[in-house]
């Protein structure tokens, strides 16, 4: 057992609170964990090392952190600083309940209590950690037929040598519809172990922004779990960068007919960084549909780890699974380790799985030159074009436009000093 | 303006232009015509400086730029455009990003001050209006999800953004239904000027009654077997390739 481990269980001891009667299943779980080797499958090309022997402090500093809400982009503010939340924000429109976790009043703690790890599933060494130790997050619950145009936008930011660890539950009612982003910035040593799960229930919409920008020491675990009901539909937008560690694991559970998830995720990682996806999409029902497109840049000395696994249940009958995973390697030393993994065991569905290494278009290349454009801009427009054709699929125009400067910005660095 | 000299070039060591000669003064425009296979896309292809396209015995020159001895990208920077017969789908890459880089290198490589942004939004604009495409398509990705109709006039549109001294329409026509055809066919007319030269690549006569071409030839088998004024596309239209059957090729070019 790691440091970080048993300190972490040493820790869940001491937390009593509304939700102990679900944490302490997890407690048991993870007393009997071991810490990931790289003989852990699960863990196999994402070393945990630079987390080991680290203990952080939490929710104990309160520092000024620069802070910029995304320009244009109307949203309800979440902002966590170490894990408090700065401000619970008021006049929300109808329909939309936002709780603090830490202040959740008595009705919202009956349904959240029951929902707590039914769409996370128990694998997750993190989401353990994080089922005994969440301490901070937001419960949200938007009413039976309620559309809110307004975004959620959830951020958090964390000071050096801190941990946060957070937890946030969404339920979206019938028939009602809700963006959410969750944005995670910042480069210094510390640790975010964010974990979310998501119901949307019969005909209900979620559009999901999942933005992972921690870099160079600040080491990220994190969690998206997505239980889809009857119609209900998942529009989810994963964007990358990576770290010493920074791992993410989606789960997307069909468990009502006709339930619609599409799913595009981009990784762009610099010099040296790591990210690792893991992605599960399990299909218990049949009628459903998954989309998933997960494309990635991998820079000099950086690794991917991309894990795409659709479970097709033996009653899924009539599913409707694609799954294709690109990379674009810039370089000899970039690494990706893509592992696709198809479980079907219903006979009549329709399935798609993929995974390669990107090729130049020669063609677009020719074309572009034919007409002026210079060899090297070329390549830099049509590479980032590889992840841009995922920007241009967002179904929020402003956050696009916020999010492509970015990432365009980002990758032309890394270019430059290639 | 365009000088072409026993041209002689293979795709996969496949011989496909065999000695090709073309002369064209400034201002003028020439129809190339010919059946399907004559290599009129690959004459285009090997001016503007397609990949694998193997330059085997011959000379092209410019005005005084030797073609041959350039990058596709100095080609057109030099003033050289070719409206591909399938233009290509860039996804991701937007259409008026891609012509503001475009723009930009042209301008670049004749040492002028760059456009600002704001600047060549409104001439792209303009030149959009110009062939009837919706400004939203400004935003798309190049070509992306277009008609055929679309992707040809899009083709015109850069013409008229890159104002080019030598342009190379390559079926520019097909596809298109009357209206679309007048539009391609205006946007082309707009940019007649002294000083500007078109070859207008086409199967059918239909074009060149609003296109008018000085010199109409006929390219088969990688050469060019006939010569004439704009009524030999007439007779061509009413007679089809048959004739061109064992044509004695010695003769047409003597
Ligand atoms: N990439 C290629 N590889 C092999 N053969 C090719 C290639 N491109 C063109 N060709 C051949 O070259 C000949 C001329 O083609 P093309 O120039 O497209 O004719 P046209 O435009 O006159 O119809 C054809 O026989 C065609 O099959
Ligand atoms: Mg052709």
């Amino acid at each position: 057992m790691s440091a970080y481990l048993a300190n972490a269980i040493e820790q869940g001891q001491l937390v009593n609170d509304w939700l102990t009667p679900k944490r302490l299943g997890s407690m048991a779980l993870l007393q009997q964990t071991s810490w990931p080797t790289r003989k852990t499958e699960s863990w196999k090309y994402t070393s945990v090392r630079s987390l080991e022997k680290k203990t952080f402090e939490r929710g104990t500093t309160n520092d000024e952190h620069a802070f910029s809400s995304i320009a244009g982009l109307d949203a309800i503010e979440l902002v966590f600083v170490n894990g408090v939340l700065q401000q619970l924000p008021e006049g929300l429109p109808a329909g939309l309940s936002i709780a603090s976790l830490e202040n959740v009043p008595e009705s919202t703690q009956v349904w959240a209590r029951e929902q707590f790890n039914v769409a996370k599933p128990s694998q997750h060494l993190f989401g353990l950690v994080n089922d005994v130790l969440a301490d901070n997050g937001v419960i949200v619950d938007v009413a039976e037929g309620v559309t809110i145009d307004t975004p959620i936008h959830l951020v958090n930011l964390v000071s050096e040598n801190n941990e946060t660890q957070q937890r946030v539950i969404v339920r979206v009612g019938q028939n009602a519809k809700v963006t959410m982003i969750e944005h995670n910035t910042g480069s210094v040593e510390s640790l975010v172990n964010h974990v979310a799960e998501y119901f949307v229930e019969e005909s209900a919409e979620l559009e999901l922004y999942r933005f992972s920008f921690r870099t160079e020491k600040a080491l990220t675990v994190s969690g998206a779990h997505v239980q889809l009901a009857k119609k209900a539909k998942l529009n989810a937008t994963i964007v990358g960068f990576g770290s010493e560690l920074s791992r993410m694991d989606l789960d997307v559970l069909h468990r009502g007919e006709n339930a619609f998830a599409k799913i595009n995720a981009i990784y762009l990682l610099a010099k040296g960084e790591h990210f690792d996806l893991h992605s599960t999409i399990e299909h218990e029902i049949g009628h459903c549909v998954t989309d998933e497109t997960v494309r990635g840049i991998v820079g000099e000395k950086a690794t991917a780890v991309f894990n795409g696994r659709i479970h097709i249940h033996r009653d899924a009958q009539k599913t409707l699974a694609e799954l294709n995973n690109k990379n674009l390697l810039l370089t000899d030393d970039a690494k990706i380790n893509t592992k696709p993994e198809l479980e079907i065991y219903a006979d009549d569905v329709r399935c798609a799985h993929g995974a390669t290494v990107a090729e130049l278009d020669k063609s677009a290349l020719y074309y572009m030159t034919s007409r002026g454009v210079s060899r090297d801009t070329a390549l830099v427009m049509l590479n980032f074009g590889f992840i841009n054709a995922l920007v241009d699929e967002m179904p929020n125009a402003v956050l696009a436009e916020w999010l492509r400067p970015i990432l365009k910005e980002r990758f032309v660095k890394m270019n430059a000093e290639l | 303006m365009l000088e072409i000299k026993n041209l002689q070039a293979s795709v996969e060591d496949k011989e496909i232009l065999k000695g090709l000669n073309l002369e064209i003064k400034p201002g003028e425009v020439h129809a190339i015509m010919g059946p399907n296979g004559a290599g009129k896309s690959t004459l285009g292809y090997v001016l503007s400086g397609r990949e694998g396209y193997e330059v085997t015995d011959g000379s092209a020159t410019l005005g005084n730029d030797d073609l041959l001895d350039m990058e596709a990208e100095e080609r057109a920077r030099a003033g050289l455009f070719l409206a591909f017969q399938y233009p290509v789908e860039i996804p991701g890459v937007s259409n008026l990003e891609f012509m503001k880089a475009a723009v930009d290198a042209h301008m670049e490589a004749r040492g002028e001050e760059l456009m600002s942004s704001a600047e060549f939004l409104k001439a792209a604009k303009l030149a959009c209006k110009q062939v009837n495409l919706p400004l939203e398509f400004l935003k798309r990705g190049v070509n992306e999800g277009f008609s055929g109709g679309e992707k040809k006039r899009n083709e015109i549109m850069q013409m008229l953004l890159l104002k080019p001294s030598l342009c190379i329409l390559d079926e520019s026509d097909s596809g298109l239904d009357i209206d679309a055809l007048k539009v391609v066919a205006e946007g082309v007319n707009s940019q007649r000027d002294p000083k500007r030269s078109f070859i207008v690549v086409t199967h059918y006569q239909r074009l060149l009654d609003y296109i008018k071409p000085d010199y109409v030839h006929v390219l088969s088998d990688g050469k060019i077997v006939k010569s004439g004024d704009a009524s030999l596309a007439k007779e061509l239209e009413a007679e089809g390739y048959a004739w061109l059957e064992g044509y004695d090729v010695e003769e047409a070019d003597a």
